[in-house]
């Protein structure tokens, strides 16, 4: 469908996302310790964890939501800048989609998707309302496109979320718990396009719970405790016979619930 | 004096009276809009003497008493070799109060909005002055209209103020001070000022709530 996320042989080695050594704390809690972590081109990796293990954290690092103490993190072996015009520059080309969607509430859903290539990347308007309404249709809200984010269902919204973060033509893009604010009977259609997205050879780091998401399209799942990473694993390993201790007893207390 | 008494003697001065407060509330206004925003802006800005700049303009516009800032504009600038008219003057007062109002109303718009929109726009990739421009001071300013409209009354009623100094044509409280040093104009002269005040103020409410109720943000 977008010809610019096919993944060729050759470029699917290239490193989008690198993070080496990477420290941060909040005052005194030692929010994230020593996180070393590569995505690749086209990879899908899955951050799982307790709560306050520290992956929202980890996630905003990488767009510089949040900052590091020490330790490097690297877009396609750049460094993060550390703030200014040039840190902009390297948010437009990440997307992030939150719990809460965020869209902007005095804009409509159409207008949503198309502000930040029109407002950040100068992109002309007619072209981009042309562009966002064909994404609008991809996620499935494009009758939706005049209203405004609140007559939208929480399902709705988050989809047009995600279709205001592909108008950017993001290199990666991080999705923080993009389910968990929903009710239950909407989470699969906002779960359907991010499968697709990921087959379509997105790059995507996604912090969820969903494990048949994390089944189906993660390349690696990535376990944090504590503000470290405990275990890197693929899917299938991880969900049934995981490494560390601390993933078994992670596993069995969601698995009761 | 009776009503009719006084309109006929002076009906054409209070017409001109009203005009002129108007006119003083029309541009303090505009005025204080105009710096409110910026100072916010300032408020909010990642540059941190402009935050306590702003922070600053608050406090002090907002608890000193008008009277004596335009004593302090009369009398304190020319000692600056700053001469201002005396309807400058109570311009500068009028419109430097209200200002730290709104930009008190604008900061609570601001919280409304909530931190998720503003990481959004700033995820986008928006700097900040797009992220203000495009996303903040439009729901900030929808967020604030109701206590803008009662800051566009208490304005109006600030603009009393240029009675203390000498002001041709004289604004309606101005007059009334005027025609009763004259004649004795009694409660009477008052009556006629408050109606055209209240009167103002009603017009003023009616607007604001309507133009309150078309850009609400549906949430
Ligand atoms: N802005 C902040 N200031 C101080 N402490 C914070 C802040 N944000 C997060 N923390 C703390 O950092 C730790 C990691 O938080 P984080 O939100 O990254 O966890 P999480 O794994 O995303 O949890 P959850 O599953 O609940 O979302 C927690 O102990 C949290 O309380
Ligand atoms: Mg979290």
């Amino acid at each position: 469908m977008n010809s610019e996320v096919n993944v060729t042989e050759k470029d699917s080695d290239k490193t989008i996302v690198e993070l080496k050594h990477v420290e941060k704390y909040y005052g005194e809690l030692h929010a994230l310790k020593d996180i070393n972590l590569q995505v690749k081109k086209g990879e899908v990796v899955v951050l799982i964890g307790p709560s306050g293990s520290g992956k929202s954290t980890l996630c905003r690092t990488i767009n510089r939501l949040e900052s590091i103490n020490s330790g490097e993190i690297l877009i396609e072996g750049k460094k993060l800048p550390e703030g200014g015009a040039e840190l902009a520059g390297l948010r437009a080309e990440i997307g992030m989609v939150f719990q809460s969607f965020n869209l902007f509430a005095h804009k409509s859903i159409l207008d949503n998707v198309c502000m930040g290539p029109v407002d950040v990347l100068h992109r002309p308007k007619e072209e981009v309302k042309k562009e966002a309404m064909e994404l609008l249709k991809r996620v499935g809200v494009d009758s939706q496109a005049q209203k405004m984010p609140a007559q939208l269902s929480g399902g709705q919204q988050q989809r047009a979320a995600i279709a205001r973060s592909l108008a950017m033509h993001p290199k990666v893009m991080l999705f923080d718990e993009p389910t968990s604010a929903l009710d239950p009977e909407m989470i699969q259609e906002v779960l359907d396009v991010m499968i697709e997205l990921a087959n379509e050879g997105m790059t995507m780091i996604v912090v969820t719970h969903e494990m048949n998401f994390a089944r189906r399209v993660a390349d690696r799942v990535v376990f944090m405790a504590d503000g470290a990473i405990v275990e890197e694993n693929t899917p299938e390993e991880f969900f049934t016979a995981p490494k560390s201790e601390r993933a078994k007893e992670f596993l069995e207390s969601i698995n009761r619930h | 004096m009776t009503i009719s008494e006084l309109l006929s003697q002076y009906g054409e001065k209070y017409i001109q009276a009203l005009l002129t407060t108007w006119q003083l509330t029309a541009l303090s206004f505009a005025g204080a809009l105009v710096i409110g925003i910026i100072i916010t802006v300032m408020r909010v800005c990642p540059i941190k003497p402009l935050r306590i700049f702003g922070d600053l303009y608050v406090q002090i516009f907002r608890n000193i008493p008008g009277a004596s800032l335009l004593i302090v504009l009369v009398y304190a600038l020319p000692n600056l070799n700053i001469i201002l008219s005396y309807y400058q003057c109570v311009l500068t007062a009028t419109t430097m109060i209200p200002a730290a109002f709104c930009s008190e109303y604008l900061m609570s718009g601001i919280d409304a909005i909530g931190i998720g929109q503003i990481e959004a726009a700033r995820s986008l990739g928006m700097t900040f002055g797009t992220m203000m421009r495009k996303v903040v001071i439009p729901q900030a300013v929808r967020f604030s209209v109701l206590p803008m409209t009662n800051l566009l009354i208490a304005t109006m009623l600030t603009t009393s103020l240029a009675s203390q100094v000498p002001l041709n044509p004289k604004d309606l409280t101005g007059l009334v001070s005027y025609i009763n040093t004259r004649d004795v104009g009694g409660v009477t002269s008052f009556l006629i000022s408050s109606i055209m005040y209240c009167g103002t103020a009603v017009i003023i409410g009616q607007i604001g709530s309507f133009i309150d109720k078309k850009v609400r943000i549906i949430r």
